[in-house]
């Protein structure tokens, strides 16, 4: 695999151009370690060797909350609910994703305060819960706490196109799937991807050819479904069509090699995060991580996750 | 609508701060205004090791052996030299018979600046508090050949609360009295000497609707050096209250900031402005004569900010938070000197006032050449308090009215006179 720009410098080379006066270089040279970004297909480590290994960031994954996840001591179980009207589309939305991750229970909302479901999960051994809340008849956020400790997420949902309004879509088989995370480079982008990535099993099921992708740009995570084949195929000489962006439908043609088709099943959705709260949900006494404010946006080009 | 221009950032006066975050490392980062004013990051000390989170950090700075006591997780207390880094000591908190040191960890820290004039060994003291309210003192020694002495002369231990968690404490400027508060605790004040409670607080009866908010003080400070017997407490319900011992029980002046908890307070010099820190990243400076907010410290700061430190002679304030950066702000204009990425969450940053711009050999503690020493870090401030203070004065001229390259050359010109002279 070619050498793709580092963990830091990806970031940073944006930003020194940007800001050349700020202090951003100096995380540059600090430590002697970069990381080489890549796709956290987590499970093929052969095939993206590490160059450097960046301690610092090591050591606080291992101190973060989701490391005993995935460091495969404990499995996932979600716990999903909604807030407390429900919707058309809610429930609709709720049974995708129900197919989608693996290991996830559905519980109905009733009256009950948040802490106190949260309380309850934490009893019954959830290692997350999804809380999927409505406006105006349609899903529109999306919390992810993470259990016992974890930090809270805050997504805003948009975009939701559900299975069956996807053409030719498929259906999700059971098999444990692939997990594709990509462009997750700042600090607060690895955090949210490990949240992601716990929310899944650690150990993906490649006979079932099912793969989902978190893509973030630009701050906004889109979601995506897929099953995908291999087919060897022969083609003509001339007939070399351009690589095409993962989620098409589309054939990459080459002479002779083997080929993967797409096809796209279950619920497709954009997220954008809002804000990441250190510990569980509480808005009246929690301390956030990060929080969007409008005097951060001082660049058209300057992203956050 | 973002701004497509690029916004250039003042830089810092020459100053000296050190950072402690939640993998246990101390960072020093260091401002030079040869650089241009920007920090770095000069030093780390320690192992990325998350057991030994630091909890709370002290810095008795003066100008000869300054020493820095920082608490761990785990009921380790740590005293380093500043300077290098080097440890002098390390004691435990943990108590013979007393809960796990996991239930029961180190909020507050505060090392003693007074000490015993005897030259031969010195011993410093110092006050730890944990969140079950075992407040102890304790004085150790430290011999002058860094050898790990861990015999503590005295040691005091006593209850400050009965139930509930303590979550701040604080020692006044002449460090007789000391205050503790915190979720269930209301503030009270104790007199270190006798070791008795003078003071407790009141919490403010129910507002209109008949509710009854608890008693939750996240951060506290006394309001100014000499006096102890005014401070300001912030609370989870994002208020800030002012108390004073000899008028009443109940706050005197108390009013809301934002919404999410106060989680950092800290007093300027001249005894009636504060700054303070929310959970959702605003710093805001306040006048309590009045309790009017004089106005917020804009900075793209997006988590919540877990301490503040004032320097003791720059009109320069320092923030650190769960954001992992650590922020410069001009205190007159409220703007930020700079911002450094520090790669984890923060969770202390006090500053080492003696930094001087040409390089001070570090205070060795022998005791016949400390005279000497004190003498020649006595001069090299004083040489480089009358630059600063010519800087700030062409600062203030040109500021109104001339933009700002023009601002910038003149400072270079005072730099050259200076060293010229």
């Amino acid at each position: 695999m070619e050498a793709k720009p580092c963990f830091w410098q990806s970031k940073y080379q944006i930003h020194a151009q940007a800001f050349p006066r700020f202090g951003w270089k100096s995380c540059e040279k600090t430590d002697t370690a970069l990381i080489k970004k890549k796709k956290k297909r987590y499970c093929c480590h052969d095939r993206c060797p590490i160059v450097y290994v960046h301690l610092q960031l090591f050591a606080g994954n291992d101190a973060d909350e989701f490391s005993s996840i995935l460091n495969r001591k404990s499995d996932p179980k979600i716990l999903i609910t909604t807030c407390r009207f429900n919707s058309t589309r809610g429930p609709a939305f709720i049974s995708e994703l129900l197919s989608v991750i693996p290991n996830a229970h559905y519980y109905k909302r009733g009256t009950y305060d948040l802490k106190k479901i949260v309380e309850y999960a934490k009893k019954k051994d959830f290692t997350s819960l999804i809380v999927v809340h409505t406006n105006r008849r349609e899903p529109d956020a999306l919390l992810i706490i993470g259990l016992p400790d974890g930090p809270t997420a805050h997504f805003k949902l948009s975009k939701l196109v559900l299975r069956k309004d996807v053409k030719n879509h498929g259906n999700p088989t059971s098999h444990i799937p692939e997990l594709v995370l990509n462009n997750f480079t700042t600090r607060l982008g690895h955090r949210i991807g490990r949240m992601i990535q716990s929310l899944f099993p650690q150990a993906p099921n490649f006979g079932g050819r099912r793969v989902v992708t978190f893509h973030n740009q630009r701050d906004f995570i889109f979601f995506r479904h897929h099953r995908y084949i291999f087919e060897s195929k022969e083609s003509k000489q001339g007939d070399s069509k351009g690589n095409k962006d993962k989620d098409a439908k589309g054939e990459k043609s080459s002479r002779g090699k083997v080929v993967a088709r797409l096809q796209e099943c279950g619920p497709r959705f954009t997220l954008k995060l809002i804000s990441l709260q250190h510990g569980t949900f509480d808005t009246k006494g929690g301390e956030y991580e990060w929080v969007h404010k409008p005097e951060m946006d001082t660049s058209r080009r300057r992203f956050f996750l | 609508m973002p701004r497509t221009s690029t916004l250039e950032c003042p830089g810092c006066p020459p100053i000296r701060a050190l950072t402690f975050d939640v993998l246990g490392l101390v960072k020093v980062t260091e401002a030079r205004s040869k650089e241009g004013g920007i920090p770095k990051v000069v030093d780390r000390w320690g192992e990325p090791d998350s057991s030994k989170c630091i909890l709370a950090a002290s810095i008795d700075d003066r100008k000869s052996g300054p020493l820095l006591a920082i608490a761990r997780e785990g009921g380790l207390i740590e005293i380093l030299n500043p300077l290098n880094g080097h440890p002098c000591l390390s004691i435990s908190n943990i108590i013979d018979n007393g809960p796990e040191p996991g239930d029961d960890a180190i909020v507050g820290l505060h090392l003693f600046k007074k000490q015993n004039l005897d030259l031969s060994s010195r011993s410093h003291t110092l006050l730890t508090c944990t969140t079950k309210g075992n407040a102890s003192m304790r004085s150790v020694e430290l011999t002058s050949s860094h050898a790990d002495s861990t015999s503590s002369v005295s040691s005091r231990t006593w209850n400050v609360c009965a139930s509930g968690n303590i979550l701040c404490s604080q020692v006044d400027g002449n460090e007789n009295y000391a205050l503790f508060g915190g979720k269930g605790v209301e503030v009270n004040v104790w007199d270190l000497e006798q070791g008795t409670k003078i003071w407790t607080a009141k919490s403010p009866p129910k507002n209109s609707l008949g509710l009854f908010t608890p008693t939750w003080f996240t951060s506290a400070t006394f309001l100014s050096k000499d006096d102890h017997r005014k401070f300001v407490a912030g609370t989870n319900s994002h208020q800030v209250r002012l108390y004073d011992i000899s008028a009443q029980r109940r706050p005197v002046i108390s009013f809301d900031f934002r919404e999410t908890p106060i989680k950092a307070v800290a007093e300027d010099q001249d005894g009636y402005t504060i700054y303070i820190g929310n959970g959702s990243g605003d710093l805001a400076s306040v006048d309590m004569r009045t309790g009017k907010l004089l106005g917020c410290f804009l900075g793209k700061c997006s988590g919540s900010i877990r301490s503040i430190a004032r320097h003791p002679e720059l009109p320069v304030i320092a923030s650190c938070g769960l954001d992992s950066y650590l922020r410069f702000w001009d205190i007159k204009t409220r703007k930020v000197l700079s911002a450094v990425f520090l790669k984890q969450p923060l969770t202390n940053v006090v500053f080492d006032s003696n930094f001087a711009e040409e390089e001070v050999p570090s205070s060795v503690v022998d005791p016949p050449t400390e005279a000497q020493n004190t003498n020649e870090t006595q001069e090299s401030d004083e040489e480089e308090v009358q630059p600063l203070k010519r800087k700030k004065k062409s600062s203030k001229h040109s500021g109104s009215k001339k933009p700002k390259p023009k601002k910038r050359s003149k400072k270079a010109q005072d730099e050259t006179v200076d060293d010229s002279s």
